[in-house]
């Protein structure tokens, strides 16, 4: 399973029990390139083999082919077995199989449309941009070699396959002519991860200081350590849905007895808030209320709350299980939040969402125990070495080269909409230098560069959360088409990314016009870039 | 030049010519988002449905009476004002969606009043009206913090801040209570820490300060501060919350006989509100209030004159409040922005008229407003009243006196501004 497919269970009876560990670190293939071997069938044609780093591979190229090549990138997969009994990620396997796209409907859909796929497992899972990257260029020169009369390459990717798309197109603009993105991480991972370990924290520091966190132990030891650790989030998660009705703290939560006055959804929506997990969720709109006493405060009071609880259980699974993963490529324990002033962070939410928080006084006394100086809440201080190495992984200029087309949720819990709002900034003063430039250099014949990147957000409906006849919650599927589960897209809206992306190719640029307004309203169910301006990540506020 | 192209020419420059005259008839097509050569559109969010409402969802009504008055009238620059009201339910989040549906799919020009100091944060992080250059004019909400001009580029405040009001109450105090016992309820939240900041600034010392979330008030509540009050044997209480805490408060304490001297601040003092949930005018006699605008039974007053008689017409029978007064001054000072910005309307020219004009525009309030190139600030001060025994805010001692002050460190004095005299026929000129 991928983290772009990832479903979220959390509402889910959270079960636990005690987990026995009995995973494997999946070790990279290795094995000189073979194939491609096709099948030769029609009205398409499948080909397979391995590039020379023994990632498996797969092309589809129908009858009707149009010329366009399509270069998938998968997202974040896992480097170990997950065991069965872990909540919402158990039984997912490390899986090195190859992806010609995101899933069987789009893959069919864009190839019934013309285009040629294909994509790769990649010979490491987990953070991998530097060599998925490298397979990718093979990947290209194998399917050009076999398919010779290949006019055009759109790379495209999704969630973190997005940012091996965006690395590969940074370091080989001639190799790809277009570029299509959905729900991408882009910049650097330590952005990603930095949201990902500040809720982490700050639920371990809450709720279950027994929670590692991080600094996972090398080996077989390492891999139990993080498994423990996802057993222990998920159970602390149950306990929060259950303290909803009664505002009784975890059982595991060591707050003096004085701060559980304070209702725990209000410390976990701080949490949140902290490490800028969205408010609106799969369920929980943030807005809509059950007819009765509660339409109003349920929205005001207890929804954002919510709404950080359905997240936020995929956020901290990513923040273990990337966080091991990055710790064995590091060689250490690299977050570091000793300097992090989450007051600052919380500022401008702490007026939005003062209810929910219990007001001015309960909000003051739960950041006094996050304080630096509490003893009880010691923050976490990185080793400079690991933190270097991740600094020194693949990260982002955000140069845009080709016609770029990006699809975005606005509340999508694992990249957040800041991701793609730093592109944009990024892509903003490209253009006006290149503007500048033009004009410097031919002044009253100046002419518009060419725009080279859109974006649209996906944004749903703005009331969407369902009760029972009792006022109770009612769970919704993340496949529901309002949910803002990670990289929640179907095959017409990947269809619709890569024809405006192609349309850009063909045209040598990309604009926000009418055709492109109605897709984005009529097919995205969004609008397109400039009707949103969302927050950068709470990473870069401390930068 | 050949005789041919001579008569083009003098043709052309004739034509131009008739172009310019009758641009000087017709207000030029602006090429701006919800300006047209007919209208204008502004939308407002703010509480019409829910607990929240009360009070507050008469100002839509009272803004458009205004602006349907102005319409019958020509105008402004011959446009016709629109305004489209949308229902946030106090919700944040619904402020959000509702100002996005405003500005994206109803394209207004404007943001005109939106209510509630978490709501108009909520939208300014979310939806950024600052970076999209969509004006946002005077907000219904006395935080001070909306005064920051490099934060909030767009946003105009116009009620005196709540760190103003505890300052004036402060001074108050000081004034005619020396001695007493001093208690405060206050919302906990950053309408209540302005307050607290302004009673700091006044030096105020409290014998108690009582908080409440907002959003958990309610009789239980109320009761549970009337023991605490109680305990403190305070003289004086102070009631610095939203009308509903106030309203709550009030009316436990008439079923409790609890009656010390009441203070109440503006936001949750307006009568009419108070009444409608059921508190005894009776309780309110004596009380001490604050406004920055003329009592609402001031007929002689000629704002409140002019107000009062459009309102009659367009709302016949519901009573002319404070809110009405304040969502009619808002609109009165809108027109006058709008007419400032000249023919060629845009957002930029609506915002530069404010910059320069606006604290010469004529409006109701009794107190200066402070705007300039480097202030976004409304009014500035308030007069102080009592509540008569059917629980109407009157001036002590029949005379208006207003004091100002900043939501800084500056002192609170007694005003010696003079309010602008009515345009003609009350239409922005």
């Amino acid at each position: 399973m991928k983290i772009s497919t990832l479903k979220s269970r959390v509402l889910a009876i959270l079960a636990s029990g005690a987990l026995v560990a009995t995973v494997v670190v999946a070790a990279p293939a290795n094995a000189a390139a073979t194939g491609p071997t096709c099948d030769g069938k029609t009205p398409v044609q499948t080909c397979s083999g391995t590039t020379s780093d023994g990632a498996l591979y797969t092309m589809q190229v129908p009858s009707d082919w149009n010329g366009t090549a399509l270069l998938y990138s998968h997202g974040y997969g896992f480097i170990i077995d997950i065991p069965a009994g872990v909540p919402v990620v158990g039984g997912t396997k490390v899986d090195n199989s190859a992806y010609a796209g995101p899933d069987a409907a789009s893959n069919a859909a864009l190839v019934k449309a013309g285009y040629a796929i294909m994509g790769s497992g990649f010979a490491r899972q987990g953070w991998n941009i530097d060599s998925a990257v490298k397979t990718n260029v093979e990947l290209v020169g194998v399917f050009k070699k076999q398919f010779p009369k290949v006019s055009k390459v759109i790379a495209w990717g999704r969630s973190g396959g997005a940012f091996i798309t965006q690395s590969l197109a940074e370091k080989y603009p001639t190799l790809v002519d277009g570029v299509a993105m959905a729900c991408p991480v882009l910049g650097t991972v330590e952005a990603e991860l930095d949201m990902a370990l500040d809720f982490l924290w700050g639920l371990k520091t809450f709720f279950d200081p027994t929670i590692k966190g991080g600094n996972y132990s090398a080996g077989a030891a390492g891999v139990g350590e993080a498994i423990t650790d996802l057993v222990k989030m998920f159970t602390v998660i149950g306990k929060l849905q259950a303290s909803i009705s009664t505002n009784a703290w975890p059982d595991t939560s060591k707050v003096p007895d004085s701060m559980k006055a304070i209702p725990p959804r209000s410390a976990l929506l701080l949490v949140g808030l902290m490490a800028g997990i969205p408010t609106k969720s799969t369920s929980f709109d943030s807005t809509t209320g059950p007819e009765g006493p509660l339409k109003l405060s349920w929205p005001l009071a207890i929804a954002p709350a919510m709404a950080i609880l359905e997240n936020g259980a995929q956020g901290a699974a990513l923040a273990i299980l990337a966080t091991h993963d990055l710790e064995l490529q590091t060689g250490g324990a690299f977050y570091d939040n000793s300097k992090t002033d989450y007051a600052a962070r919380v500022a401008d939410e702490a007026v939005t969402f003062n209810a929910a928080l219990s007001g001015n006084t309960a909000l003051n006394g739960l950041l006094s125990y996050l304080n630096p100086m509490n003893p009880a809440a010691p923050r976490l201080v990185g080793n400079p070495a690991a933190l270097a190495k991740l600094r020194a992984l693949s990260t982002h200029t955000g140069k845009i080269s080709v016609p770029t087309v990006v699809l975005a949720g606005e509340t999508d819990v694992i990249s957040p909409a800041g991701n793609t709002q730093w592109l944009i900034d990024r892509y903003d003063e490209q253009y006006a230098a290149e503007k500048a430039a033009a004009m410097k250099l031919l002044g009253g014949s100046y002419k518009a560069p060419s725009k080279k990147l859109i974006v649209i957000w996906k944004t749903g409906a703005d009331s969407y959360s369902k009760f029972t006849a009792a006022g109770s919650p009612i769970a919704l599927l993340p496949s529901d088409p309002n949910s803002n589960a990670h990289c929640n897209y179907s095959a017409a809206q990947h269809l619709a990314l890569i024809n405006l992306t192609a349309k850009g190719i063909a045209k040598g640029s990309v604009s926000y016009d009418g055709a492109t307004r109605t897709i984005a309203r009529k097919v995205m169910s969004g609008v397109i870039g400039p009707q949103r301006f969302p927050a950068l990540q709470k990473y870069y506020m401390d930068k | 030049m050949k005789a041919l192209n001579r008569r083009k020419l003098i043709t052309a420059s004739a034509v131009l010519a008739m172009l310019g005259l009758v641009a000087t008839a017709i207000p030029a097509q602006a090429r701006e988002v919800g300006v047209t050569s007919t209208q204008i559109k502004l939308g407002m969010t703010l509480p019409m449905t829910g607990t929240a409402s009360l009070g507050y969802n008469k100002i839509p009504g009272a803004a458009k009476a205004y602006f349907d008055y102005l319409n019958a009238n020509g105008g402004v620059n011959g446009r016709k004002v629109t305004l489209i009201v949308e229902d946030d339910r106090y919700v944040p989040t619904e402020a959000v969606a509702k100002t996005n549906k405003l500005i994206l799919r109803d394209k207004v020009m404007a943001l005109l009043a939106p209510l509630g100091t978490a709501n108009v944060k909520a939208v300014a992080s979310s939806v950024n009206p600052a970076r999209r250059g969509v004006p946002v004019l005077f907000v219904n909400t006395g935080f001070s913090g909306f005064a920051d001009i490099k934060k909030y580029k767009t946003t105009y405040t116009v009620l005196p801040s709540y760190v103003m009001e505890a300052k004036i109450m402060g001074e108050y105090i000081k004034e005619n209570f020396a001695g007493k016992k001093i208690g405060l309820l206050y919302q906990d939240d950053d309408f209540g820490a302005d307050a607290l900041a302004g009673f700091k600034s006044a030096g105020t010392n409290f014998a108690i300060k009582v908080p409440y979330a907002s959003g958990s008030q309610s009789a239980a509540s109320a009761a549970g501060w009337i023991t605490k009050f109680k305990a403190a044997e305070v003289d004086v209480v102070i009631l610095f919350g939203v009308s509903s805490a106030t309203s709550a408060m009030l009316g436990v304490a008439a079923q409790l006989k609890y009656a010390p001297q009441w203070m109440l601040g503006s936001v949750g003092g307006d009568a009419t509100t108070i009444k409608l949930t059921g508190v005894p005018a009776g309780v309110l006699y004596n009380a001490i209030g604050f406004s920055p605008v003329p009592a609402t039974t001031d007929m002689k007053d000629e704002y409140v004159k002019f107000f009062s008689d459009i309102y009659a017409k367009a709302v016949p029978g519901s009573p002319f409040d404070l809110n009405v007064l304040l969502g009619m001054n808002t609109a009165f000072m809108t027109a006058q922005a709008l007419k400032a910005a000249g023919p060629r309307l845009t957002r930029k020219s609506l915002m530069a008229a404010i910059d320069s004009k606006g604290a010469t525009f004529a409006n109701s309030a009794l107190v200066p407003a402070g705007y300039s190139k480097t202030s976004h600030v409304g009014l500035t001060g308030y007069w102080v009243g009592k509540y008569s025994p059917t629980g109407d805010l009157s001036p002590i001692g029949g005379t208006y006196v207003t004091y100002t002050t900043d939501s800084g460190s500056g002192p609170v004095v007694k005003s010696t501004y003079k309010r602008p005299a009515m345009p003609a026929k009350g239409l922005p000129n």
